[in-house]
């Protein structure tokens, strides 16, 4: 099982297991788990028989959003939680 | 003996900040608000950045100068030097001259705290009381940590927590400068609840620890949140790097064919580079690359390319093995210039090809570390290991060519706080697996009805 080897995550800086780009993002791997394990292994067929078709959009085929962005979603979904 | 060295002296230091936006050939799009449709405002970032930050992230001017109280600070460790890498040179014996900005000589050991500084600073002026952000390995934790107890500010330092495991010296770094460095998900905010629930053993991502950072300085009207690269306001403090190194080179007489810098986010790359920019849009001939921290693949099952060279950047593919069978490749968001981390500043001087991208394998960047460790004495950061990896892929060309070149790069921060990747290079573990095919077909046989997540 390829869950135990390791990598250095270029979005940590540090080291981490595949089994961790699995779960990165919740129920869903990492976005650049082909990007960084392709070299390795055929993990687009991995990763393949392990999605849906639906996750494997919702991860690989979104429109990558400006960081700018993405703070203003979190801005508006933080402005909706509770103030301290 | 030959100089290694050249210095400024503190009277030498910029008093202004570069502002590429000034001079770039086309304007930049704005970013628009995914809710109204219209270019993101001031009002729409109020919440998380001081107005005096937010009056940069938007300003055209192309000079902005740097408060007194911040080149007070800088100076602590500023004009960083700049080496010629005259062991390196020999090492590779190619017709280069090398140099190289040492950043490591911070007190964290990295550029980022030229603009943790500054971005402690203005919070400071605005009236803000308390800082809250994320960190992945701890580089930039530990900076805005030493910053804000510069300014008198409270930190609070959302770090992921498979690293925060990992990593007890950052942590311990962003402690001893009194901030409070707190494993992500954590149970202070919603975000990190609501992981928890689902997930308790949750070893974080940094997605996660950005959300628990802004909802964290959302939630507190004293409290503001700060960002190590990407936004404009975080390159333009770091261009101090590039203004600082053409000063320098000018006291020696030379000037750089080639200008490179490993590029995550961006901030260290564009730090040094910017500048340089600068004199390439009023005409000076020179290259400037920049070098993807990532893990890419180099041809261990076969070619791979990266296509750098569209303009479009709407659909970027990754060329990969498509395993026979029809497999059709999948589009695959790749490399940090192209992904959503990468600052908006450096994808558009890429699409107008005035910078130029490449990536490196891992294997490769260690090796290279190592060499330069080994020939300048100097331990790199494992991304600085990336530039150094160009920069010998360079000095092969130049002796291939048989052409004299100047290459110029970034030697963004020491690596005596990541030994432990240095243990894994050394040990074997970061290895290229040669998977065999038997063995792929036990893994995916092991996972035939896998329950979907």
């Amino acid at each position: 099982m390829p869950e135990h080897m390791e990598i250095r995550c270029p979005k940590l800086g540090g080291q981490v297991t595949f089994a961790y780009c699995l779960k990165e993002a919740g129920e869903l791997p990492c976005s650049r788990i082909i990007n960084c394990w392709q070299s390795y292994f055929p993990v687009e067929k991995y990763i393949r028989k392990r999605l849906t078709p639906a996750e494997w959009k919702r991860c690989f085929n979104q429109t990558p959003k400006e960081k700018i962005l993405t703070l203003i979603e979190l801005i508006e979904a933080a402005k909706n939680k509770p103030v301290k | 003996m030959k100089q290694t060295k050249v210095f400024l002296n503190e009277s030498e230091m910029p008093r202004q900040w570069y502002n590429i936006v000034a001079d770039l050939p086309t304007p930049m799009s704005p970013p628009l608000h995914p809710g109204t449709g219209q270019p993101v405002g001031p009002d729409d970032l109020a919440p998380v950045f001081p107005m005096n930050l937010i009056e940069q992230e938007v300003s055209t001017e192309r000079w902005i100068d740097i408060p007194e109280p911040v080149l007070d600070k800088l100076c602590l460790w500023r004009p960083s030097p700049l080496y010629r890498a005259r062991n390196f040179e020999k090492l590779l014996d190619a017709p280069v001259k090398i140099y190289y900005k040492n950043e490591g000589v911070s007190p964290p050991g990295s550029h980022k705290p030229n603009t943790a500084v500054a971005q402690a600073y203005y919070n400071k002026v605005f009236g803000i009381k308390r800082l809250s952000t994320e960190t992945g390995a701890g580089q930039w934790g530990s900076a805005l940590s030493m910053a804000c107890q510069m300014f008198g500010l409270e930190c609070r330092v959302f770090m992921v927590k498979i690293s925060y495991e990992q990593k007890p010296y950052r942590r311990l770094m962003m402690m001893t400068w009194g901030a409070d460095c707190i494993p992500s998900p954590s149970n202070l905010t919603q975000a990190g609840r609501k992981i928890l629930d689902e997930y308790p053993d949750s070893p974080g991502s940094l997605g996660m620890a950005i959300s628990e950072a802004i909802e964290d300085a959302v939630g507190d009207k004293d409290a503001r949140y700060s960002l190590g690269s990407v936004l404009n306001h975080v390159l333009l403090h770091q261009t101090i790097i590039g203004l600082e190194a053409q000063k320098q080179l000018e006291k020696i007489g030379d000037y750089p064919d080639i200008v490179m810098g490993c590029a995550g986010g961006g901030s260290n790359f564009a730090g040094l580079c910017l500048p340089f920019v600068r004199d390439k849009i009023h005409g000076k001939q020179i290259s400037i690359v920049a070098v993807e921290p990532t893990s890419c693949p180099t041809m261990t099952r076969g070619p791979f390319a990266y296509d750098f060279g569209d303009t479009a950047m709407t659909t970027p593919l990754l060329p990969m093995h498509t395993l026979g069978h029809g497999f059709v490749p999948a589009p695959i968001h790749a490399g940090g210039l192209r992904y959503h981390g990468m600052a908006p500043i450096l994808s558009h001087l890429l699409k107008e090809q005035i910078i130029e991208a490449r990536a490196l394998d891992q294997i490769e960047t260690f090796t290279a570390g190592i060499n330069w460790a080994r020939t300048e004495g100097f331990i790199p950061a494992p991304e600085t290991n990336h530039a150094i990896a160009a920069v010998v892929q360079e000095a092969q060309k130049a002796k291939e060519e048989g052409k004299e070149k100047t290459i110029l790069f970034n030697w963004s921060g020491h690596g005596l706080v990541d030994l432990a990747a240095y243990d894994a290079f050394l040990s074997g573990k970061l290895k290229t697996y040669d998977l065999p095919e038997e063995e792929l077909q036990k893994a995916l046989k092991s996972i035939e009805g896998f329950p979907k997540p």
